[in-house]
């Protein structure tokens, strides 16, 4: 086993090094405050600044009040006296990733498992790039397949069937599910084929960095591969487990425009888990144009935007954190 | 525990034309040995000879690793463990493996010395008697006694390595293969873990692999010289170590390569 | 290869044979489960291959160069004009997130005191963690409104390059630090100023992997739709100015999905989709080249 770490080559597709070198560690390379140090530090807090920025102005756009009515659920602001309440988007952005991110996780752990430990290096080698080209297709592409392919075929059959046979269960049941095919299914297929790469590729990395050792410990005490796995590997990886969870959450959580163009636009709360209704990513791609007339209604999409970008950056932090080294953290295109 | 009795031809473990091939280049060319019951066999060699690949063919680890062909048997009992419908999961509950580097398991002290108990269901009862056992027979138990439930993580290196020894012996194997088992330890610890497979060698059989030629003289009964692939010499260890047969045998004892 | 010279007495290590029940299912259990497992890369594989066949069939039939290259501003068919769009929205962006976060990533990995580089990378991946419909929002009310750039290329690009920046930064921060320690330390050992060391040594090696991540950054810019459309509106004509109207691929299929199988626009969207896809495979691909010669590279420096 060589020394030399593996790059974090193709936007970190490749397995990362556990020996890359400590961020933390490193000194600076040099000291003393002069001015040609300072200037080439300014770009570094490029991404500080447009993060603050950000807040600010969105801040500044709600004008640090909330609207009367914010967190009802009744959304109308096109009458007379237009009402601001966002409960739909808020549960409509929970109800759409919480489970594509358990179907994410759940699908992502199957494939990481059969691929490291089921599957020769060189079948998994060749399968892998095929998931992390799921990565790569633009949401729009994604959103555009959904609605006029996969839309149909959930609208005629997936969906009837499921009502048909499921329609005693709660939250089955009521209006018959819509003949596009629009709706939170839909929603929810797609946005777990998008978070797909990320879970796969943090959970393939986790169980990747188990050390050989630890395995063949286990394996050596009689036990199947997949008891070492289960009882061993997954413990040992648990951390890289939550993290791709959490990071995939946020990925599920921030998507728009596939969303927007299979969840249905509709602002009102799902009649069953067939219908349709909206997200907060969605609405605020889809009505800024309509908004720009009343001040009223940016200062609403304003906040939604604060909402989103809060939960946003808390999952991601807790996601980040979660990721133990340097290494891993560097995984570019997520 | 009850004596191991031997196979007919009187060992519990015998090799038999042992060769291992990788491509074309065979690392391991027929060998041929017998252990018998309560003995400590050490494996020496200079870097490179096979004596890891040796070992792990003893209890099928050696499939781990792609690309390797496996000619000859190896008899556990008068059963050849490379024998049709045998499966490896079965072969290494009886033939245990400790690893260079102690590999405990994240979980307490408790549940990795169970671990190979658990997994095929044992009674509840039945794992802490054996669990405690084994512990003692590692010579660890008198130092954790007191809380099992620890993280196992929260051990010293040595104590570490003990506890991997005391979760191999748990599942009751009556061969302990060990591969550098002190290599990352300090000398005290190193004391402490030879000890230990000086008494299990009263009851179990042991093949130990070390480059540490002291090592072998303190610990072991009798020593196997291999050297690139072949089984150059095997006898007592006093004779070895001070009246080697084989001019490669005298050469590595007294240090010209290796 | 089975010598059974006289099976042992003793039933406890007939184990080679053991034939219960629950070792049996063990056995089995995990023997299945290695063969179900691994069916799930079809999951992942079935949806691609089905997605890429179908705009390839929706978008091939009617594919002329024509359609590619022409700009006739009322056509209803032909993607010159977005196609310029694109490209100069990615080349702006481009070049404006390589020199933010190049520079930055450098900055971070060698200039800054360890806090303060945690704390700058945290901001990083903050960033790259935003929905794209916010820094959209954004950018809309800072570059739009407020700087007063209207719906134009300028606006845009720039919110485009928020978007891609943070790839950048993160990628060209790795790839400093990936140098190995011995080659940094005996660089500065010696003498060498930071900026030297920076400019001869450690960008030299650092290369492949900023490409790779460059490469990658414009990857995903090609495909975004939100941040754009929130900031630009679109044109006929190419874009003549940084303030004019621009139109590009990801919005021709936006608005041929919003207006309907109808539509002439429709197929067209099909066309686009084909070749924004096409444009990110090879991306891709030209990614892991580059990433695989990196890794012989790499290699080399720690014999």
């Amino acid at each position: 086993m060589s020394q030399a770490p593996a790059p974090a080559s193709a936007g970190g597709r490749e397995p990362l090094p556990t020996a890359a070198p400590e961020a933390p560690a490193r000194s600076s390379s040099g000291h003393g405050l002069s001015v040609g140090r300072l200037l080439s530090g300014i770009p570094a807090l490029v991404p500080a600044a447009i993060v603050v920025a950000m807040v600010v102005v969105l801040l500044e756009k709600s004008q640090l009040e909330l609207l009367p009515g914010f967190f009802s659920s009744d959304w109308n602001p096109s009458i007379a006296h237009p009402q601001y309440g966002i409960g739909v988007f808020v549960a409509g952005s929970f109800m759409t990733a919480i489970p594509a991110i358990a179907l994410a996780m759940a699908i992502g752990l199957g494939i990481g498992i059969g691929g490291t430990t089921y599957l020769p290096r060189n079948v998994s080698r060749l399968l892998d790039p095929f998931v992390d080209l799921l990565a790569g297709i633009p949401s729009v592409v994604y959103g555009i397949w959904g609605f006029v392919v996969v839309g149909p075929y959930f609208g005629a059959v997936t969906n009837p069937w499921l009502y048909s046979h499921l329609h005693f269960l709660p939250g089955f049941g009521g209006i018959p599910p819509q003949a596009s095919g629009q709706g939170l299914p839909l929603a929810i297929f797609l946005l777990t084929l998008m978070a797909l790469p990320i879970t796969t590729l943090l959970i393939r990395d986790a169980l990747r960095s188990v050390p050989k050792d630890l395995w063949e410990s286990g394996l050596a005490l009689g036990a199947t591969r997949w008891e070492v796995m289960r009882r061993v590997a997954i413990p040992y990886s648990r951390r890289g487990i939550l993290s791709a969870g959490f990071l995939g959450f946020g990925r599920a959580f921030g998507e728009t425009v596939a969303v927007a163009m299979v969840i249905g636009s509709v602002a009102s709360f799902p009649a069953n888990v067939f219908g349709t209704t909206y997200t907060m990513a969605a609405v605020i791609f889809q009505t800024v144009d309509a908004a720009q007339g009343s001040s009223n209604y940016l200062q609403a999409l304003a906040e939604i935007a604060l909402i989103l970008l809060a939960i946003s950056l808390v999952v991601n932090i807790v996601g980040r954190r979660l990721i133990t080294g340097f290494s891993s953290e560097q995984i570019s295109g997520l | 525990m009850s004596a191991p009795a031997a196979a007919t031809d009187g060992s519990v473990l015998s090799v038999r034309n042992l060769s291992v091939v990788a491509k074309e280049h065979r690392i391991l060319d027929d060998i041929s040995l017998d252990f018998p019951p309560h003995s400590l066999t050490a494996v020496v060699g200079p870097s490179g000879c096979g004596k890891t690949t040796f070992v792990r063919t003893l209890n099928r680890m050696s499939e781990l690793t792609p690309g390797l062909r496996v000619e000859g048997s190896v008899l556990y009992l008068g059963q050849d463990i490379y024998g049709r419908g045998v499966n490896p999961v079965l072969v290494r509950r009886r033939i245990g493996m400790v690893f260079q580097r102690p590999t405990v398991f994240p979980m307490s002290i408790f549940e990795n010395a169970a671990f190979g108990l658990r997994i095929v269901h044992e009674a509840e009862a039945d794992i802490d008697t054996a669990v405690t056992e084994a512990l003692q027979r590692a010579g660890l138990w008198d130092e954790v006694k007191g809380d099992l439930d620890r993280s196992a993580m929260s051990l010293s290196g040595g104590q570490q390595q003990r506890l991997c020894i005391a979760r191999a012996l748990a599942v009751r194997p009556r061969v302990l293969l060990l591969d550098e088992p002190t290599s990352a330890l300090d000398p005290a610890a190193t004391q402490r873990v030879e000890s230990t497979m000086e008494r299990l060698s009263e009851e179990i059989v042991l093949v130990l692999v070390t480059h540490n030629v002291g090592q072998a003289a303190r610990v072991s009964d009798r020593v196997a010289f291999l050297h690139s692939g072949h089984l150059v010499e095997l006898g007592p260890t006093d004779e070895i170590l001070e009246r080697p047969k084989d001019p490669l045998t005298q050469q590595f004892i007294t240090g010209r390569f290796g | 290869m089975t010598t059974v010279l006289s099976p042992h007495p003793d039933l406890d290590d007939n184990i080679l044979f053991d034939r219960s029940a629950r070792t049996r299912w063990r056995i089995g259990f995990d023997r299945w489960i290695g063969r179900l497992l691994p069916l799930l890369f079809l999951v992942a594989i079935l949806p691609i291959l089905g997605m890429v066949y179908w705009v390839s069939e929706q978008a091939l039939p009617t594919l002329t160069w024509t359609i590619i290259v022409g700009q006739s501003p009322y056509a209803t068919d032909q993607l010159g004009v977005p196609i310029i769009g694109t490209f100069e929205l990615m080349l702006i962006a481009t070049l404006l997130s390589v020199v933010l976060g190049l520079f930055g990533g450098v900055a971070t990995a060698e200039l800054l005191s360890p806090r303060a580089a945690s704390v700058v990378r945290m901001t990083a991946n903050m960033l790259v963690g935003t929905p794209s419909v916010i820094i959209g929002f954004f950018g809309f009310f800072v570059f739009v409104l407020y700087f007063g750039w209207g719906l134009s290329l300028i606006a845009g690009a720039v919110t485009l390059s928020m978007f891609m920046t943070p790839y950048i930064f993160r990628t060209a921060d790795l790839a400093f630090t990936s140098v190995p320690r011995h080659i940094r330390e005996a660089a500065l050992g010696s003498g060498a100023a930071p900026t030297q060391y920076i400019l001869r040594i450690a960008t030299p090696i650092a290369l492949p992997q900023i490409l790779t991540g460059i490469f990658l950054a414009m990857a995903i810019g090609v495909g975004e739709t939100a941040p754009i459309v929130l900031t630009t509106t679109a044109g006929k004509l190419a874009p003549t100015s940084l303030t004019s109207p621009v139109t590009f691929l990801t919005a021709i299929i936006w608005d041929g999905f919003n207006q309907g199988s109808g539509s002439p626009f429709f197929v067209l969207a099909f066309q686009a989709a084909f070749l924004l896809m096409v444009v990110v495979v090879a991306l891709n691909i030209v990614v892991r080249v580059v990433a695989a010669r990196y890794q012989k590279r790499l290699e080399g420096l720690y014999q």
